[in-house]
């Protein structure tokens, strides 16, 4: 086929089909605008006290928020790749079409595959128009010449090279992916279900996950008896590594446990609406690995995050326990300094803020499952509302479709979440701390190793177990549940539109 | 118009926008009596008994349920009488892809309150009655378009409504099948002394009916020639 009859064939629809390529190219924008600032953050070097963000400035902070930047990414793909499904039943007209006008398979598959590969290759550019708009616009620094944004930096070509090539050929590995349990025939497209139902064992991921967090500090240890650091990549390694197969094993558990709601509502549920979901949650677990990937990827991560802020809260607090011990012993005031504590609950505010956005997008993602869901159905829908079947019990089935799976999934991405880091740490020491201090009103009579003014000063190890911050986390499983709840509330505004009976004939 | 009429219509009119599909029809169906809807396709016919169903609003006109006005209920009290009083056979698309096939026939009973037990015998003998009972745990994708129309008709007859509206019911199916189904629905239906509405283009399906109408252009057609020679003995737009 040539190319411009594949793209002419790839382009081709109706007003959903526009909709759908123009969706996907927003979210190809959002992950390359993502993209591209963290690529700029990581591209400024040494101690930079040229900006205002102390985000920015310190070289220690600045590849969290370049991973928070990253992050974003996965929520956004999510969303690109929800978008990829709308309007399906009507593509599906369209391609088996084409494949009755002659087309192999082989070629229907690439026409789907160049409209994602096409709208990414546009949200890309426009990701790059924008950035670089954005760029001359925030470029504005204030009267001492520090500037609160790193506009004075370019990202690599690198990077550009991975939005402009990197993203398009992402997406369409990811609708090839997709496609592959799609037969296209010229009668329609027909999905290969799986009738197996799944089985717990991917989510047995999270253990080689949560292992790889655990052996961070006996492995500290080790290199610290052998008097050599820890290379950066072994620690990238374990904090990533371990943290990606965590993240797999709870997104690829979810279909099991989606499948397990489902029996148990099947076994326990009374009413109609919960034998509709329980049907559907039976009939198709995968798509709740598929549709809460971005958002239990969410959870996790601030799960993950909340339970290093703890660790952290505790190491500052027997760190102060320390320093107090040794002014009383010492005879000194102590100095009170926890202000400055404040500047690394800002970088883990910071996370927070990243999380809270990443799930915003997420709910995004849900609302368009949600809402195609329903469009999709709803020939059958309507169908069961005219006999008579009310619209709240098919919302009811809706709500309880969503529900099921998504709560005992967030409580387990909570779970691991905050197994990661306590895998490697429970508790906090402070170490002892020795010295000498000088009795002495003249300093100088101290100078001597022997001087009868010098007095040993010892405190004892502090040691205080990491709290399990269960507030924040209850904040968090509440923000995601709250997002899952709207994105079903807002698609239930849809119910009644699609499935009037008086369009009957026509659906 | 008929004292004995279970259902009747009164200058009904329903327009699509600016297109007519209904330009007043009046008839009326009494008790148990098994009546066909005929007429060439656009004629109005599936809106007429989506009017006599409750399912659609007419624009002018009456539609009475046992001497009541359902015309000016709102919709859930319609809804309500659809799902006690009335069952509805559409062509294909009604049952839901992800229930068995007992569960499909059991759905009507939930709704309305039954439990769960009670409602799966209910099914499962229906599904015996319509001899489909073999397929009673396989989903409507694993079935034969005849058999998925006779689990439809046993989901539609399972609440034991006193009137049945069949659109297009063989519409989908070979005449084989279509003939088993329609036997299976005229049977059942003279059992239990059930009012039926069949909608249909096909001449063999209305001769199944006690008595049979014509639409053309959105009205009754007075002249009273159908599709097809009238059965000896039926009359035609009694």
């Amino acid at each position: 086929m040539r190319p411009g009859t594949l793209l002419r064939l790839a382009l081709a629809g109706t007003r959903t089909d526009t909709a759908r390529v123009v969706l996907t190219a927003l979210a190809a924008m959002c992950a390359a605008l993502s993209i591209l600032s963290a690529a700029t953050v990581f591209a400024i070097s040494g101690w930079a006290d040229q900006y205002t963000n102390a985000l920015l400035i310190e070289p220690g902070l600045r590849p969290g928020t370049a991973l928070a930047l990253l992050l974003l990414c996965i929520p956004v793909l999510a969303l690109a790749g929800q978008c990829s499904r709308l309007g399906a039943p009507a593509r599906d007209r369209r391609l088996a079409a084409i494949r009755l006008a002659g087309a192999t398979p082989r070629q229907v598959t690439a026409v789907a595959v160049t409209e994602t590969a096409v709208a990414s290759a546009l949200g890309a550019l426009l990701g790059i128009a924008v950035y670089a708009g954005g760029r001359a616009l925030l470029h504005r620094p204030g009267p001492d010449g520090r500037l609160p944004l790193p506009t004075d930096q370019l990202p690599p070509a690198a990077a550009i090279g991975v939005v402009l090539v990197g993203l398009p050929l992402l997406a369409s590995v990811a609708a090839a992916v997709l496609l592959r349990r799609a037969a296209f025939t010229p009668f329609g497209v027909v999905r290969r279900q799986r009738t197996r139902p799944p089985n717990p064992w991917p989510a047995a991921l999270v253990i080689p996950g949560v292992g790889a967090f655990v052996v961070i500090e006996p492995l500290a240890r080790w290199f610290q008896r052998a008097e050599a650091p820890m290379p950066l990549w072994v620690l990238s390694l374990l904090l990533g590594g371990g943290g990606l197969l965590a993240t797999i094993g709870v997104i690829l558990g979810t279909a099991w446990l989606s499948h397990t709601a489902g029996r148990v509502l099947h076994a326990r549920g009374r009413g109609p609406a919960t034998l509709l979901a329980a049907r559907r949650l039976m009939a198709d677990p995968w798509t709740g690995s598929r549709v809460f990937a971005a958002l239990l990827a969410c959870v996790l991560v601030g799960a993950g995050a909340a339970g290093v802020r703890a660790w952290f809260t505790a190491g500052f607090e027997v760190e102060q326990a320390s320093n107090r011990a040794w002014a009383e012993a010492a005879g000194e005031t102590y100095l009170d300094d926890s202000d400055r504590y404040a500047f690394y609950y800002r970088a883990f505010d910071l996370i927070n803020a990243a999380v809270a956005v990443a799930v915003v997008i997420a709910a995004l993602g849900l609302l368009v499952f949600a809402v195609e869901g329903i469009v999709s159905r709803r020939r059958a829908y309507t169908a069961m509302v005219a006999t008579g079947v009310p619209r709240r019990t098919l919302a009811r089935a809706l709500s309880w479709q969503m529900l099921a799976p998504v709560v005992p999934a967030i409580a387990l991405a909570l779970v691991v979440g905050l197994a990661m880091p306590r895998a490697m740490s429970r508790e906090a020491r402070s170490g002892r701390q020795s010295g000498t201090v000088c009795e002495a009103d003249d300093p100088a009579l101290c100078e001597a190793l022997d001087s009868p003014y010098l007095r040993t000063v010892e405190t004892p190890e502090f040691v205080q177990p990491v709290a399990i911050p269960v507030g924040q986390l209850a904040v968090i499983g509440g923000v995601a549940l709250a997002a899952v709840t709207v994105s079903l509330g807002v698609s239930l505004l849809f119910l009644r539109s699609s499935t009037d009976i008086s369009d009957l004939r026509t659906t | 118009m008929s004292t004995s009429a279970i259902l009747q219509a009164r200058g009904v009119v329903k327009s699509y926008g600016p297109t007519p599909a209904l330009r007043g029809v009046t008839l009326a169906v009494d008790e148990g009596e098994i009546l066909a809807v005929t007429g060439p396709s656009g004629c109005g016919k599936s809106t007429l008994l989506h009017c006599l169903s409750g399912i659609l609003r007419p624009d002018a006109g009456e539609v009475s349920w046992c001497g009541q006005r359902i015309d000016s209920w709102p919709e859930h009290r319609r809804s309500q009488l659809r799902r006690g009083e009335f069952g509805i056979l559409f062509q294909f698309g009604q049952l839901v892809a992800e229930l068995t096939a007992v569960e499909n026939v059991a759905l009507p009973l939930l709704l309305s309150g039954v439990r769960r037990r009670a409602a799966v015998t209910a099914a499962t003998t229906w599904l015996e009655r319509l001899g489909v009972s073999e397929v009673a745990d396989q989903r409507p994708g694993e079935v034969s378009g005849g058999q998925q129309q006779r689990i439809a008709l046993a989901r539609a007859l399972v609440t034991e409504p006193r009137v049945l509206f069949a659109d297009e019911p063989t519409g989908a199916l070979d005449s084989l099948a279509g003939e088993q189904v329609l036997t299976e629905l005229v049977r059942l239906a003279r059992q239990q002394h059930t009012t039926v509405v069949l909608v249909t283009h096909d001449a063999s399906v209305a001769a199944y009916a006690d008595r049979e109408i014509v639409l053309r252009d959105g009205t009754v057609d007075e002249t009273g020639l159908g599709l097809h020679a009238v059965p000896a003995g039926r009359a035609v737009h009694r």
